[in-house]
């Protein structure tokens, strides 16, 4: 089969620095929430109230990041032939894996006596709700070339 | 105990239902997502970047209602 695109064209998707830029972004939303919420947690129910905040938050923002994660690790291979298999390949197949991850960890977590499953319920809303804004905002404030697969000048790298 | 009674028993949590549904809805919502991706990039290749970046956003808000509906296992009791 042949190819009618340019050999010499750089076929990696603009989607990449706005993936990155998220996860960054998100990373540091999340040090502040885990904060905010460790405060919290430990305000209304001591130690135990401390360490569900710190486990929800966690779960929350590590959770939310693995599809961004996952489609900047699919992207890697957007000069192979077998790029889109590939491509949903890693990304439904790392979201499959998340939410069997997620399950588990809730079915493990749910009797657990060293944290307080209501605080961490909360903070792990909290971290969602966060993760979204971030990801809302990053999307709202990007700017992409509407095309991958021609040269161009270079791409604004957001960073 | 009358026939209709002993049909209709079920035993343990009921709101083992709702985790179930909790898990359809976020696959039949990321399947669209994914679907209409796929449809979106075999039309314009070249708008793929864009198509990930969307499909990314769309993952992420139907993804989170699954996530709420899982980890109120946590306080349901």
């Amino acid at each position: 089969m042949t190819d009618a695109r340019p050999e010499s064209a750089d076929r990696t998707p603009t989607s990449n620095p706005v993936l990155r830029r998220a996860l960054t972004l998100g990373g540091i939303v999340a040090a502040v929430l885990l904060v905010v919420s460790a405060v919290l947690g430990f305000v209304f129910a001591g130690a135990e109230g401390l360490a569900g905040a710190l486990v929800g938050t966690a779960m929350a923002v590590v959770f939310m990041g693995i599809t961004a994660a996952s489609i900047l690790i699919a992207n890697r291979f957007s000069s192979s032939d077998l790029f889109v298999g590939a491509f949903f390949g890693i990304v439904l197949g790392g979201w499959l894996l998340k939410f069997v991850v997620f399950i588990v960890l809730v079915v493990l977590l749910r009797d657990a006596t060293w944290l307080d499953t209501t605080v961490l319920f909360l903070s792990l809303v909290a971290g969602v709700i966060a993760s979204l804004a971030v990801d809302v905002i990053v999307i709202t404030k990007s700017r992409m070339p509407h095309v991958s697969d021609v040269e161009l000048p270079a791409a604004p790298s957001d960073d | 105990m009358d026939a209709t009674t002993v049909l209709a028993e079920i035993n343990g949590n009921i709101a083992t239902v709702g985790y179930g549904l909790a898990a359809i809805g976020p696959a039949i919502g990321v399947g669209i997502v994914v679907g209409k991706t796929i449809e979106g990039v075999a039309r314009q290749p070249e708008l793929a970047g864009r198509l990930q970046v969307l499909m990314w956003i769309g993952i992420a808000f139907t993804e989170a209602l699954a996530f709420i509906g899982i980890a109120t296992y946590f306080i349901f009791v």
